[in-house]
């Protein structure tokens, strides 16, 4: 029996340290911890409720755009706001339907290939790639025996070594490679193409409270437009590709195997608002393989969070709207920053995949037919397992749904300027805070459900709570022993050399962590009240 | 921990060829280049997280001018940044204490540092801290990029106390040149511009906060574009208000008239926009006041 620390779990958003036991070659016991605090959300308190937005927005320098979408929407419930513009609507889907675009490409080529791939094989690459013969020669002067003094390879190296999940081939490690650098690229087209509508990117200013800042010009739409197929091309054809070929090559076994399979409990919020009330990607709670709740109304009122094993004040948990933070760095059998959030007190993963099993258990909603949620449930029915790989189809096919709808939310936009030149894009009615108010907001995120609780007394911020993504993902075991989805898709993990425990890395990350995100702080103490949710 | 300590000739002649690589113009004052072909060892740079959100990171990484491929490739080497790098967990910690130990890197902090209690923001066995202070030991410069690093940023208010480089520095009697380059995100072109000069062996004025002059010199009500409306009391109140488009912010909260950054000129995302361009009021992110003494945002 060995227990192995990895700290810093790197290439992910955040702090991450990652404790796991191994006996027999597979991990039999996990802690993941978030090892990081700020206090974020105790600092709103006493501050004009429409900073909220701009504030919140900063927990996260790469899901940018997402906390302020939902704190806007919360606050807009607290002060009154019952409908927003049309033009904001489409609006915040264009300016963080961008944000997505950035974000998933990134996160498999940025952030997760690299666990794939066996760089040191660009050792024998005789082509003329510029870019490869450049990263060839990295490679081998740090490769070389004795590593030959000065030259790195940083980032690409050291690393952990290659194992039978890399891919081995010359050919196919070069191609991969030059879509990493050509990722680089893409991601960056990709914050221009938000910060058009957004003002910039990160931490967009074109969304506050009551709707967005700036109606485009039908120039902007149009430049808007380019850099979105020049991103469609890119997704379709080289990202999408991609992961499908690395999920049905070299990693097929991996796939298919029980690698990462959690409990397999999915929830999501519902994500971009379309005109009739519905999500594009639609809301749901699934439980033991049961849809056991699809509106945001079922789901809300049975959100808890567990802080047993958090470094927090043990009565500090419970409802969002009631759960208060107070730090307790010395408390027994405590491990994590992270609380554990917990839907009819069962852990629930989220993310693409939540998504993606949602959409499948909703046939009757639009997104069931979308042809890339037909090709994610052809992977199930071929014997994909609901584990790493399966994480990295959901976020790549979903990614091709929010395409064609970004598309066609454009259009609807400039159908709208072109015949309103004035059409609204702000509730100015409700901008100035009222004395009191409650409110809260869901959306889906690029790593899951999010949700913003707040409450405003004397006009000012009372109460502000967040639960986050990752705090779901990366939640520590409750009160009931029940570990977090992180800690359960660990279970079981082959790790045949301790020394190298590469596996654990593709578990985690398969999840696409967001830790600054996952540990927050927050809440106030008063009775639960009922809400209107915002879109 | 030995030190390894460039004479300012040997970094001259790892980090010249690399501006020239990016076919950067600017020459040194004062300097002689060295004529050379690309470099066999390129300049390290340590990157070290705090108490941050990664948007620091994520703004150096969203710019086509320079080429990112080309800065990772030809130009730094990107020894340890946690986001980025391959290795994880030992790897990445042995690659830390080897580029420590290397020295004459160029630090990079981004995000604040807690001081209420180490345990805020442990990361391999250490607070970070204590990491901090071991690889400033041996740095050739620090670069506190984003407003965490650089003032405190939003954490400084936040229970664990999150302090900004010059108090860790100060706390710690290290004397140790270094540079704010705050921003919330900070600009990739104030980063960029900075390390290059620095690598190019330009004198680099800094202004009474370490913030370079090149792009904090001026206030951004200076170069506004809607000073006019300033002027002539054209106030934007109604975001709706098709007729108002192109008025000041001021009646919005609009800190430009005390916030040095040269967002006016540069824009952002490669020129495509900026907070004031979208009618969004400059937040004063620059300034060491950004945010507690500044809010609230959205009005005065």
């Amino acid at each position: 029996m060995a227990t192995i620390t990895i700290d810093p779990l790197t290439r992910i958003e955040g702090h991450l340290k990652v404790d796991v036991t191994v006996e027999n070659g597979v991990v039999t016991d996990a802690k993941v911890v978030g090892t990081m605090a700020r206090g974020i959300e105790q600092l709103l308190t006493g501050k004009d409720p429409r900073d909220a937005s701009f504030v919140t927005e900063r927990i996260c320098g790469v899901c940018f755009g997402s906390h302020g979408w939902v704190s806007s929407l919360a606050v807009e419930t607290a002060q009154g706001t019952t409908q927003l513009p049309t033009a904001a609507r489409l609006l915040r889907n264009l300016i963080v339907g961008a944000c997505w675009l950035h974000d998933h490409p990134l996160h498999f080529y940025l952030l997760s290939a690299l666990d794939y791939l066996n760089l040191g094989i660009l050792t024998n690459y005789t082509g003329s790639d510029t870019n490869i013969l450049k990263l060839k020669n990295l490679v081998s002067a740090e490769l070389n025996n004795p590593p030959i003094e000065g030259e790195y390879a940083g980032p690409f190296l050291p690393t952990y070594a290659a194992d039978s999940y890399c891919v081995n081939t010359l050919d196919s490690v070069v191609l991969y490679v030059q879509h990493y650098l050509d990722a680089l690229q893409m991601q960056v087209k990709a914050k221009k193409l938000s910060a058009i509508f957004g003002g910039k990117q990160p931490h967009q200013s074109g969304i506050i409270t009551g709707g967005v800042t700036k109606l485009p010009s039908l120039d902007q739409v149009s430049q808007f437009r380019t850099l979105l197929n020049e991103q469609i091309t890119f997704i379709n054809n080289i990202y999408v590709n991609d992961v499908i070929n690395l999920g049905t090559g070299p990693l097929y076994t991996l796939g298919t195997s029980n690698v990462g399979v959690g409990y397999q409990n999915y929830l999501s919020f519902g994500g971009f608002p379309e005109s009739d009330g519905s999500f594009l990607y639609p809301e749901g709670a699934i439980i033991n393989g049961v849809l056991n709740a699809s509106s945001r109304t079922a789901i809300e009122p049975n959100i808890t969070e567990d802080v047993t094993k958090a470094w927090y004040v043990s009565t500090t948990g419970g409802h969002p709207s009631l759960t208060t933070q107070q730090f307790d760095l010395n408390k027994t059998g405590a491990y994590t920053f992270v609380k554990a959030p917990r839907f009819n007190n069962q852990p629930m993963e989220v993310g693409p995949l939540a998504r993606m099993m949602v959409a499948l258990k909703r046939p009757s909603h639009p997104a069931y037919n979308h042809q890339a949620v037909q090709a994610f449930e052809d992977y199930v029915n071929q014997g994909f397992q609901a584990g790493a790989v399966a994480r990295h189809l959901a976020r790549a096919l979903e990614t091709q749904v929010l395409c064609d709808a970004m598309v066609r939310w454009l259009n609807e936009l400039e159908s709208l300027i072109q015949s309103n030149p004035s059409t609204p894009i702000h509730d100015t009615a409700h901008w100035t805070p009222p004395t009191t108010g409650q409110g809260y907001g869901m959306i889906e995120a690029p790593r899951g459900a999010l949700g913003h609780w707040v409450r405003i007394a004397s006009s000012k911020i009372n109460r502000y709570a967040c639960v986050v993504p990752s705090t779901w993902n990366s939640s520590p075991m409750d009160s009931s022993g029940v570990r977090g989805p992180y800690e359960k898709a660990l279970i079981g993990c082959p790790v045949p050399d301790i020394n190298n425990p590469i596996n654990v890395g593709r578990v985690i990350r398969s999840f696409d962590p967001c830790l600054a995100c996952a540990v927050h702080i927050l809440t106030p103490n008063g009775p639960v009240k009922k809400f209107i949710i915002n879109r | 921990m030995k030190a390894k300590v460039f004479t300012r000739r040997q970094f001259l002649k790892l980090s010249v060829s690399a501006a020239a690589t990016l076919g950067l113009s600017r020459l040194p004052m004062g300097e002689k280049l060295f004529a050379q072909s690309t470099p066999s060892k390129k300049p390290a740079v340590i990157w070290l997280e705090g108490q941050d959100c990664a948007g620091c990171t994520e703004s150096v990484f969203s710019c086509l001018t320079p080429d990112l491929r080309s800065v990772l490739l030809d130009v730094i080497d990107i020894r340890y940044h946690e986001t980025v790098m391959a290795g994880t967990g030992a790897p990445a910690e042995s690659a830390l204490d080897a580029a420590i130990a290397d020295g004459g890197y160029v630090l990079v902090v981004e995000g604040s540092i807690p001081i209420a209690d180490p345990r805020y923001l442990m990361v391999g066995g250490q607070s970070v801290e204590t990491t901090f202070v071991e690889a400033a030991a041996n740095a050739a410069v620090i670069l506190a990029v984003g407003s965490c690093a650089a003032f405190g940023g939003i954490p400084r208010i936040g229970i664990p106390q999150g302090k900004p480089v010059s108090y860790i520095l100060s706390s710690h009697s290290i004397s140790k040149t270094y540079i704010n380059l705050p921003g919330c995100p900070l600009h990739p072109t104030w980063f960029f511009d900075t390390v290059l000069d620095f690598l190019a062996g330009n004198s680099i004025s800094l202004d009474s906060s370490k913030r370079p002059l090149t792009h904090y010199g001026s206030k951004i009500h200076t170069n506004c574009p809607r000073r006019t409306s300033n002027s002539s009391k054209k106030f934007l109140s109604d975001w709706n208000a098709a007729s108002q488009q192109g008025f000041c912010l001021y009646n919005k909260g609009c800190k430009g008239k005390e916030t040095y950054a040269d967002c006016p000129s540069l824009k952002w995302n490669d020129g495509v926009n900026w907070c004031i361009g979208n009618n969004a009021p400059c937040s004063g992110c620059t300034e060491s006041k950004f945010y507690d003494q500044l809010s609230p945002i959205y009005s005065r």
